[in-house]
């Protein structure tokens, strides 16, 4: 383990166009972990590293209505998902992930697209592209841009089954 | 570093330590109680179960080993990779602990894990010669607890070992109450139709096997970390923590289905190699088997861990409890599961002509649930073949490894049907969540990060499982123990094992020494095991790293098959020559494992 890699903390700089496309959506699940946040006001830049099955940090510090620019990178052999949210909205979007295990998009180390992308018969798909996550393969690496409107019960996790009940989480803590 | 200072501590903290890497053990003559009965058996440092040994992966132990019985022991490390004269098994490692000596093991450690150990000696671990090992790893664990208990369990019997091997001998059903009366016989025939019913019995007297033989050993006491279900061990917890829950199956033949009402379980280690974790309601283990779990309780009471006997014979039942002396209501045991015929596919010497000619609906003495399962033609777990040929639109593009790692139990399957590729297509012996929701199945189990490169194995060897439950003999390729030739590997070779179950029992087969790669259909992702469940009636393949020279035991785990001759020798032959050993003076000692 490597306890010295916590926060890597980057100059505010110009956004990325990954990070407009992640602001793009707006939405997002509303209720209490914050919004989807404009790259424009990402003061700083937090990386957060995944591995099999814990993140590198386990928490991360956060004022109330800062806006966050999370470089995330899937450093270990099996997919995980980045997800910012309260402990129930985990509970409820682990359902979703289960369903993904269950038709095949993920598998162990991979994702499949094509099947993302099929209509699932009710003109849903499993695209999983909702602002305050992201799912990667291992090697890949995205950015979630994410404002922390107000304080509130929130926790970083993977809901890939079984991940965040082995303990792959980590917490936001409100200066 | 990091290393060294803890173990610093722990040494600190454990006075009986004090040399770090250094242990003691006395075998002992001790009492047992389970609360049902009171009886004398062995154990270790004076107590049954023997105490938790706490090793750290890299440390090099040294464990003095004091025999205070008047017959010889030993001690197995099972699942430990060590050199072979470490392992314990008299004939075979070593030629025995004698009376009054203390022999002194040494081996490093190069793992982590939960595992056990037991004496490897006639009957003694039935007999109460058990204890838990728990190794810290070096690194980081890939979950996280707040705290963590050790849940071994057994089937404790009020006769000693050596006298129900002999009543077993004499009477293969002594200790078999749930054959079938002549009044299930009268319902039968009055569900079924008299040919159909006399047909089944004619099947199953032929086979010289009882209907109901999903064990052969009934009247037992489950205990839990030796306390019976009334003792009610308990393990605290504070509200929101996570708890690792190390299950250990130490019983001597029995397989048990656990769960804790009101907790879902995440397994994450199985035989102490950590798995992708998997969410789980209930959960089998077979003999020998470990499984890891982390569980969650949120709230400000009391959880019954409840491990119900694979033929519903017997329970062991224990607590999780924010406080010393809460407790939960206790389940009733679940109606009993009936072998098929289709448990009975594999046996040898049947009849298979009469079988395609009775009805199918009289192969299912259980409940329509189980007819349900048989339709399932493709699930055979074994023929992946079969599985790449299902119409299923959604499976196109798909790569096998992927579909492998599927919840096999909800591809398109009826939802409610039953069904786990390692059990027989129909069989009576499906597990199934007692809350209607997921039950583990070995499919489920991926290595977290595979220990060995996937290769093709270098050759392929069938054990046929087999036994004649009349006269309680059982052997591997019909031939027992005493009058087999050893199994010779040779190092450096992948070798996989193909286990064809003819028999109507379920055998848990534990390879000595080296890790059995279980074939899950998961290729890189197939988890390694040191004990692998064979149903009835199914073909099971597992494959072996030949990587540790010397001689090993390969056997059914269930104490009384394996000393009824499903037992082999395995020598390895070739590798470092530093490491082969003066084998050859060892094999002619003993003779007894």
């Amino acid at each position: 383990m490597n306890a010295s890699k916590v926060f890597l903390v980057a100059a505010s700089m110009s956004m990325s166009a990954a990070a407009i496309a992640a602001g793009a959506h707006g939405g997002g699940h509303g209720a209490g972990s914050g919004e989807p946040g404009k790259a424009s006001e990402a003061a700083r830049t937090i990386t957060v590293e995944m591995y099999d099955n814990y993140y590198e940090p386990e928490e991360v510090s956060v004022e109330t209505g800062e806006t966050v620019r999370f470089v995330v990178k899937n450093e270990g052999s099996l997919v995980h998902e980045f997800n910012i949210g309260t402990p129930s909205m985990h509970e409820g979007h682990q359902k979703e992930m289960m369903m993904m295990v269950e038709h095949g998009v993920i598998q162990g180390g991979k994702l499949n697209h094509d099947m993302m992308s099929m209509d699932m018969g009710n003109g849903k798909t499993m695209k999983h592209d909702d602002p305050n996550s992201v799912l990667l393969e291992p090697g890949q690496s995205k950015e979630v841009v994410w404002k922390f409107t107000e304080k509130g019960d929130i926790e970083f996790a993977c809901n890939v089954p079984g991940h965040y009940q082995a303990g792959m989480y980590g917490d936001v803590n409100f200066e | 570093m990091k290393t060294r200072l803890l173990t610093g501590l722990l040494s600190l903290l454990m006075p009986a330590m004090v040399l770090a890497g250094e242990y003691d053990l006395t075998v002992d003559r001790v009492e047992i109680d389970t609360g049902d009965f009171v009886k004398e058996g062995i154990g270790y440092n004076g107590k049954s179960p023997g105490p938790v040994m706490r090793f750290k992966e890299g440390e090099n132990v040294r464990i003095n080993v004091t025999n205070n019985l008047d017959e010889m022991t030993s001690i197995h490390w099972h699942g430990l990779i060590l050199p072979f004269d470490q392992d314990g098994v008299p004939g075979i490692s070593f030629p025995g602990i004698k009376p009054g000596e203390t022999f002194t093991y040494e081996f490093p450690i190069q793992q982590a894990g939960t595992y056990w150990f037991h004496s490897h000696s006639g009957f003694q671990e039935p007999d109460g010669a058990y204890g838990s090992i728990v190794i810290e790893p070096e690194g980081r664990e890939p979950f996280r607890y707040d705290r963590e208990y050790v849940v071994q369990l057994t089937d404790k019997h009020p006769h000693s070992g050596d006298r129900i091997m002999r009543n077993l001998k004499m009477m293969p059903d002594y200790y078999n109450r749930e054959q079938q009366t002549v009044g299930e016989f009268f319902s039968d025939v009055s569900e079924n139709g008299l040919m159909n019913t006399v047909r089944d019995r004619m099947a199953w007297g032929g086979m010289r096997m009882m209907k109901a033989d999903v064990e052969d050993l009934q009247g037992f006491t489950g205990l839990i970390n030796g306390k019976g279900p009334d003792q009610n061990w308990t393990g605290l917890f504070e509200p929101g923590e996570r708890i690792r829950l190390r299950f250990i199956n130490s019983s001597a033949m029995t397989y048990f289905d656990i769960r804790i009402p009101g907790l879902d379980m995440t397994v994450v280690q199985a035989d102490g190699n950590n798995v992708q974790p998997v969410n789980v309601d209930e959960f089998r283990i077979g003999v020998a088997e470990t499984y890891d779990v982390i569980v969650r309780p949120k709230d400000e009471q009391a959880y019954t861990i409840f491990a119900e006997s694979m033929g519903r014979s017997g329970y062991a039942r224990a607590t999780l409890a924010p406080e010393e002396g809460m407790e939960a209501a206790v389940p009733q045991l679940r109606e009993p599961a009936r072998l098929t015929m289709a448990d009975m596919s594999g046996m040898h010497g049947m009849d298979h002509g009469s079988m395609a000619g009775m009805d199918h609906g009289n192969m299912e003495m259980g409940s329509s649930e189980d007819m349900a399962g048989m339709d399932h033609s493709s699930m055979e777990g074994k023929d992946h073949s079969n599985m790449s040929s299902m119409d299923h639109s959604n499976m196109k593009g798909m790569d096998h490894s992927g579909m492998a790692g599927m919840d096999h139990g909800s591809m398109a399957m009826g939802k409610e049907s039953p069904s786990d590729p390692f059990y027989a297509k129909g069989s009576g012996l499906v597990p199934t969540a007692a809350n209607g929701g997921k039950f583990l199945s070995y499919a489920d189990l991926k290595a977290q990060n595979p220990l060995y490169e996937d290769r093709e194995p270098t050759r392929e060897i069938e054990l046929r499982l087999t036994g004649n439950m009349e006269r309680y003999t059982w052997s591997i390729n019909g031939v027992k123990y005493e009058d087999a030739d050893p199994i010779r590997l040779k190092y450096g070779e992948r070798v996989r094992f193909k286990f064809v179950n003819e028999t109507m029992m379920t055998h848990p087969m534990h390879l000595h020494g080296m890790w059995s790669i279980l074939d899950v259909g998961a290729g890189q992702w197939n988890p390694i095991k040191h004990t692998v469940s064979v149903q009835p009636g199914t073909t099971v393949y597992m494959e072996t790293e030949v990587d540790e020279p010397g001689q090993w035991a390969f056997h059914c785990h269930l104490s009384y098959h394996a000393a009824a001759g499903m037992f082999r020798k395995v020598i390895v032959e070739g590798g470092p020559e530093s490491k082969q050993a003066k084998t050859d003076v060892i094999a002619e000692e003993g003779g007894e494992a």
